[in-house]
Formats: C-alpha cells, structure tokens, sequence
C-alpha cells in the first residue's frame, strides 16, 4: 500500500472508530433515560461546568491533590496524545513533508510529543510495578497504553523525520481501530460521563464543591 | 454469618437461567447514565485512597475500581461486541456463580455508596450509582442480605422500619411531650399529632421513638421555642427508607409513598425530615423518582429549619452554655448525595464556643461506614467497623469532647467507634445541641400564623 492509500486507511479508520464509538453512545442511551422528576436545589448547568472546569483542576479532587506526579503524567500524556493527532492530520493532509520541518512551532510539537510519551511509559511502568494496580488492571489497560504511547512516539518522530511516515500511519489505524474496543472509548465517554455528573451534583446543590 | 451462610447457599442453587435473568435485570436498572459510566473507568487507581475501606483493608477488592471492574465485566460479556468477541483482553466474564459471589461481596460488603469515590474519580464515574444497581438486581435475585431486607420488609407490613406499633408510638409522644413541658417550663408546650393543615409535618427516625425519645424531645423544644406551627403524624411517621439501599425502587416508593400521603392526609405545607442522612436523601431526592411525581409540597431538612428559624431570630442559643469543643460528622447522604453542608455549621457556630472541622469535611468527607444499609447487615460487622477506623482517626484529630452528627445510622455507628476505638466522645444530634443552648422565650409564644402575621 501507497502512502495516499495509506493516508486513505487512516481516514477510513477514523471513520469506522467515531461511527463505532457513537453507536456505543447510542447503545448506552437505549439502557433508558428518564428525565430527573425531583425539585431540584441546586443547578444542573453550573453542575456540568463544574465537572468540565474548577472539577478538573489538580486541586479539586483529593486524589490529585495526593498524587500530583501521577496527574501531571497524565496530563502530559494528554497533551502528547492531542498533538500526535495534531501531526496525524497534517500527515493525512499531506502536507506534513514539506511543513513540519519548518514551522515555528516543530520545537513545541516534538516537547509536547516527548512529554508525552514520557508520561505513558510511566504510566504503563506504575501499572506494571504497583501490586494494587496491577490486582485492578485487565490486558486492555496494557494494550491501550502501548497502542497510543507508540503512537505518541511516531508522532514526535515524524517531526524529526519523514523515515516513519508510514510506521505514523500504520500506527494510527491500529490506534484507531482499537479505539472503541476497550478503555480508550473513554476518549468520548469521558464527556458523557462527566456531564451526568455534573447534572446529578449540580441538581442537588453539591457541585460546584465548597472546600 | 448464617446469613453469610445462606447467601451463599442461594447462589450455588443459581440455575444458569437465573443467572441469564439477573443480567437481563441489571439492564433494567442500569439506565443510560450507569451504562455510561460502566464504560468509562481508566483503571487509573486514584479512587483507592478516596474509599474508607481501601484505607484500613488495604485489599485490592476494596479499590472502587476494583468493585465497578467486577460488575463492568459482567456488562462487557453481555452488551459490547468486544467483550464477546475478545473476552480475555477486554476483561469481560461470563456472569457466573463466581462473579455473583464478587457483585455481593463489592456492593453489599465493601460499599457504603458513600459516593467518595464518585468525587475522587478522574474520569467522572458515579460509583454508587452503579453499585445501586447491583444491589438492586441481586435483591430481585433473592441475593440480599437477609437481615437488610427485614428492614425494608417491616417497614412495608408495619409502616416502620422497627415495627413499633402505633399505641406505642402514640404513647411515647405524649411521654416526651411532657417530660418537654417539664423541660422549658411550660405546661402549654405540646407535640402535636395529626393537626390538620399545620405548616410543618415532622417525620422520625424510629430509632427515636425506640432508643433515643431524649432526640425527640430536643426536636419538640426547638418547634415549641420557635413557636412553629407543627405536628407529628399518628401514622406514616418514619421517615426511614431501605429501599435505598436494598435498590429495590418498587418498594423503596411503597415505603415514600406511606410517608408522604400522610402529608396529603393531614394537608400539611412542609415535609420536614429529621436529622436523618439516608431518610433525607431518600425523601428529598429519591422519592419522586421512584414514583415518577414531584410531590406538591415542599421537602426539607430539619437542619434548614433549625437555620432559618435562627436567621429569622425565632431561635437564640447562648454558646457559653457548651465550651465543650464540637466537632462535625457529614452524613453523606446529608451532605455529598442531600446538598446541606453549611446549615449544620452556621447552627453550630451559634451555638458553641469552640467548634472545630474534620479534616476532610462536607463533600469531601470520610463516611463513618454505617451507611448503605451496612449497619443491618450483621455478616459484615467486623468490616464496617474497621472501616469506620478512618473516621474515628479524624475525630481523635480533632481533640473534640463533643462529636455532632445529625443522621441516626451515623450516631450508632459513631458509637460503636467510639467504644471500638475509645475515643470518650459524647456523640449528639444537631437538635440536642440547639435544645442544649436554647434561650428559650420566657411565655408561650404565638402559633406560627400569628407569627407570621405579627412579623
């Protein structure tokens, strides 16, 4: 295959992976909704704000507060992830060859890509050397984790060289391929997740938190 | 642990039918929302230190994680198309013997539905919402704890959870309204039972009436200082409800429906909840969902009462009167689940000198680990009080003499903590403290309306 078929299979992929994961979507609405009937004390939009805003800040949540190497991978991990996608279009575009190299923002882009994959191999290091971790951890935890770190790695590499192009993009359809399967479904559950949340503790008047 | 016993008797005798069937039942308590958030877990492990019993177990099975993975797997088997083509990698197992043993053991023995961990959790999942729903399916199993059924089942053939008769109830009522009378130094003082269109209907645990009349009689002197217009119910009094924590929604809307038609038979304005967490969130928050109906007439805590009324300056305490230093124990159905953290305070600050907070406190507070029902269920009573372990290390910390908890669930349980790990605390309601620092008016006050009405 062709870096534009390739290029093409990646888009297909995309595709598939936002169609299956909306379909998850769909399918966990058909378990039921019902419309909350009680008076409610609180407000159900600063609720979701609160759950997307100040309810996401380190400081917001004792497990952040007590774990703040392991919050900060994460976020690195992130942010790595959302520019790997970030150098995933320009490849798909293809105007990666040609751009990367010179853009200003290269040397962002390969920190954040390092940043990145720094903060997935430490993740994927705590899961494997932490007894309790591992005791909640199923193969998808390890397959998720190495899926997207090596994508996050070709990512960066990519802006270093055009060599991996197709190693970027072979990468990237299996990531996404893999996506609604197991835990990285999170990446639009995350939403829904934390909008009913919201909904729940702002109607009760618990969100926003008073500390 | 004959219960235990038996539990475990019921699940080996699991025909593979049945088994199909439970699943099929958690579906329909699941709701979209539980679906959800069984599909978002990261395993990222943070919510461990959020969960009373991780912290003094230390056992991989007490990790919220860990107890929403147990009942995720059985989802995975049956409703994702990865989880049956790819069992071994996404963790999904077939919901078997074994794995009911762990929905038990995860939403029954290891989980309070404190929410703790729900306000920890990175990703958004609101753990005790599913674990409702565990429960609730493994009630329809038969799988339920006996004892935690008893409870609700009294509460449906008798109209109260404890099954005090109605003689009795009445007996006791006009027992505290004089030893009240005898107390403020009024003989016009009165608990009012069945006063048609009063504008308060005040609603008991049983646990008052049966053990702790002296709650009742607090309550009695702060509506009689206020000068309130109230009354007490001769029948649906109690304000309890294990279906909240049986999950059973049916019989958790019979038990509502029992309280909440005594306000449609007396036609009072206000529903006032005593200091109770679970009759609260039960009341407040649940009953109207369990019943498909907003009820027409308000729902309140008696904490917002007591509130208010000291805003309006129809309550004035005297702090000196306690230089005892208090401290305050959230419930979390009061507090992280009900939304009342700050009336509690701004009563107790009127009313001591010295109070002090637990560190954590309001939403982010430790439960004492007698919620969820786990103090009906005798098989794990050595569980729940050494997860109340954390919870009596914070009281230690505070240096308190007096420890303030406003849920009756909590107050057993605190006191067995404070036997367990002897603390020489004094544990109290909200209501006993106010009736403790009350200045109370010097002649019978006018009845509400005239209050009103003059004001």
């Amino acid at each position: 295959m062709g870096e534009a078929g390739q290029r093409l299979g990646v888009a297909i992929c995309a595709a598939l992976a936002a169609v299956a994961l909306l379909l998850q979507l769909v399918r966990a609405r058909s378990f039921g909704t019902r419309p909350p009937v009680a008076e409610p004390q609180g407000s159900a939009l600063r609720g979701i704000l609160y759950a997307f805003g100040p309810g996401m800040a380190p400081t917001a949540k004792e497990s952040t507060r007590a774990h703040p190497v392991v919050y900060a991978l994460g976020v690195g991990y992130h942010l790595g992830i959302f520019t790997a996608f970030g150098v995933l279009l320009w490849a798909v575009r293809g105007v990666a060859a040609g751009a990367m190299p010179t853009s200003p923002l290269r040397p962002a882009f390969v920190a954040l890509t390092a940043i990145g994959t720094i903060g997935g191999l430490s993740l994927l290091v705590r899961r494997v050397r932490t007894p309790l971790l591992r005791a909640i951890s199923i193969p998808d935890d390890y397959a998720a984790n190495l899926l997207t770190t090596a994508f996050i790695a070709l990512a960066g590499l990519r802006l270093l060289t055009a060599d991996v192009e197709r190693a970027l993009l072979v990468g990237a359809m299996l990531l996404l391929l893999y996506m609604p399967l197991g835990k990285i479904r999170h990446c639009l559950f995350f939403f829904a997740a934390r909008w009913n949340l919201g909904r729940h503790y702002g109607r009760r008047g618990t969100f926003p938190l008073r500390h | 642990m004959a219960d235990s016993g038996t539990l475990d008797a019921k699940i080996e005798a699991l025909t593979d039918d049945d088994l199909a069937r439970g699943l099929d039942l958690f579906r329909s308590k699941l709701g979209a929302a539980g679906a959800v958030w069984l599909q978002t877990c990261v395993h990222c492990g943070l919510c461990a230190e959020s969960c009373h019993y991780f912290l003094t177990d230390h056992e991989p099975q007490s990790i919220p994680a860990h107890k929403l993975e147990q009942v995720a797997a059985a989802f995975r088997g049956r409703y994702t198309l990865a989880g049956r083509l790819a069992p071994a990698l996404t963790g999904a197992r077939p919901f078997d013997r074994q794995l009911v043993r762990a929905w038990v053991d995860a939403a029954f023995g290891r989980c309070s539905t404190c929410g703790r961990c729900s306000l920890n959790c990175t990703t958004g999942v609101n753990v005790p919402a599913v674990m409702r729903a565990a429960r609730a399916t493994l009630t329809e199993m038969g799988l339920i704890p006996a004892d935690l059924q008893q409870v609700v089942t009294t509460a449906l053939e008798t109209g109260n959870n404890m099954g005090i008769t109605r003689e009795d109830w009445l007996d006791t009522v006009q027992w505290i309204e004089e030893e009240t009378q005898g107390a403020v130094g009024d003989p016009a003082a009165r608990i009012p039972v069945d006063r048609q269109g009063a504008q308060y209907l005040f609603t008991v645990n049983p646990r008052e009436p049966k053990f702790f009349p002296l709650g009742l009689q607090a309550s009695a002197t702060v509506f009689h200082a206020a000068g309130a217009d109230w009354t007490v119910a001769s029948e649906g009094w109690d304000l309890t409800n294990y279906g909240l924590f049986s999950g059973n929604n049916a019989e958790g809307g019979a038990i509502a429906r029992n309280l909440l038609g005594s306000m449609e038979r007396l036609g009072c304005r206000t529903l006032v909840i005593g200091e109770c967490g679970h009759g609260f969130a039960a009341a407040r928050w649940e009953s109207a969902e369990w019943l498909r109906q907003r009820p027409g007439f308000r729902i309140m805590s008696f904490l917002e009462l007591m509130d208010d009324w000291f805003r309006q300056g129809r309550l004035k305490a005297d702090p000196s009167r306690i230089t005892d230093r208090v401290t305050l124990h959230d419930p979390c159905n009061t507090v992280r689940q009900g939304g009342i953290s700050e009336p509690q305070r701004d009563i107790l600050r009127r009313c001591v000198t010295d109070f002090v907070e637990m560190t954590p406190n309001r939403a982010e507070n430790f439960c004492c680990g007698g919620g969820g029902g786990q103090l009906a269920m005798a098989q794990y009573r050595d569980k729940r009080l050494q997860a109340g372990g954390v919870k009596a290390e914070q009281i230690r910390a505070t240096g308190a003499r007096i420890v303030v908890a406003p849920c009756h669930n909590c107050i057993d349980q605190l006191m067995e903590l404070n036997r367990e790990y002897k603390l020489g605390v004094v544990i109290k309601t909200v209501a006993e403290i106010v009736a403790d620092a009350l200045v109370l008016p010097t002649a019978t006050p006018p009845a509400e309306g005239n209050h009103d009405v003059a004001s």
